[in-house]
């Protein structure tokens, strides 16, 4: 009789804790394998996670965030499968160049185009942001004109391909913003660019 | 007159893209099953591509799961059973105000930071019963029993 009430009460705990209000929280590396850094703060305490699959779990506010434990691939990735599944892909940019003073794309740029399409496609992109930029080289107004002829001139190409034009958002900074700082009147081809960033 | 013409459409191709809707902070780029916004008191069914707003309550059923970007790049994957609310979203690189707090309520979850996560991490907030998550430009899986 006693020992038929002990298990009852066993199983009621079991089922109680699994009830139990808690978070867990575990570091993942990103689509590059980089891994950035997290600190779980509670009433009771706090704890950092720095390196892939460390895990902390805390139950209850004033509970202390418990020691890390490192949790496996698998065992994280049969947890979390249904959020995985449709876990957007991160923005995809490209940078495309442009030949002196013009509106023109380089042959090594035209050649990125199917890829930038590809790029689309597969995130069934409808935000795609084309951003156009000159180097230093010639005066502020002229160069804000040749990037905005640069951003159209993206934006046409696209277009051509078959990307809607509500789908595309577009900005032109002229000399503003550059990828490599340089002085004023100074060629720098890194710079005679369109980003285009795929969301 | 040609000048005239010249320098207005340069002012007119000047203006940002105007394809979104006034205050909308991110989309729904991935959905299965039934999912739900509550907005304003009201349930609405998610779609793909649907605009998502400060204060949304993101919602799945049983058999949902959903995957939405925001403006800065930040990703939000949700699986079954789980309520997430875009308490505050602010990105306004160009007056360096930015700001994000997601109440994490059940379920499971896949966040990864964007651009907010590199330049002022400091003002990225997750927060569960239990807890509050600062990061630093990282990916997180959170799982929240409640």
């Amino acid at each position: 009789m006693n020992g038929v009430v002990l298990m009852i009460v066993a199983g009621v705990v079991l089922i109680a804790s699994n009830l139990q209000q808690k978070t867990q929280v575990i570091l993942m590396p990103d689509i590059n394998g980089q891994v950035g850094q997290a600190e779980v703060i509670s009433d009771g305490g706090s704890q950092v996670l720095s390196e892939a699959g460390q895990m902390t779990l805390v139950k209850g506010r004033s509970a202390t965030p418990s020691e890390v434990r490192v949790l496996n691939q698998k065992t994280v990735e049969s947890m979390f499968s249904a959020a995985l599944a449709v876990e957007p892909l991160p923005p995809e940019k490209f940078l495309l160049y442009f030949l002196p003073d013009s509106d023109q794309l380089t042959q090594e740029s035209l050649e990125l185009i199917p890829q930038v399409i590809a790029s689309i496609d597969e995130r069934k992109s409808s935000d795609v942001g084309i951003y156009g930029h000159t180097d230093r080289l010639g005066s502020e107004a002229y160069n804000l004109t040749l990037s905005i002829q640069r951003t159209l001139a993206v934006q046409a190409i696209l277009a051509n391909q078959g990307v809607r034009p509500d789908d595309m958002e577009t900005a032109s900074h002229g000399e503003g913003n550059p990828l490599i700082d340089t002085p004023d009147g100074v060629a720098e081809p890194r710079n005679r660019r369109v980003e285009v960033i795929v969301r | 007159m040609g000048k005239l013409v010249c320098f207005v459409l340069l002012m007119v191709l000047m203006l940002p893209g105007y394809s979104r809707a006034e205050g909308e902070i991110g989309s729904i780029k991935t959905l299965k099953g039934k999912v739900f916004i509550v907005r304003g008191g009201t349930t609405l069914p998610a779609e793909e591509g649907a605009a998502v707003f400060q204060e949304d309550l993101l919602k799945t059923g049983y058999n949902g799961a959903l995957g939405v970007i925001l403006k800065d790049d930040t990703t939000l994957s949700l699986g079954p059973g789980s309520e997430l609310s875009l308490k505050e979203y602010v990105f306004e690189p160009r007056e360096n105000r930015f700001s994000v707090i997601l109440r994490i309520l059940k379920g499971t979850f896949v966040y990864m930071s964007g651009v907010i996560g590199k330049l002022a991490p400091d003002s990225i907030r997750l927060e569960t019963p239990d807890s509050t998550i600062a990061v630093r430009g990282t990916r997180l899986m959170i799982k929240v029993d409640n």
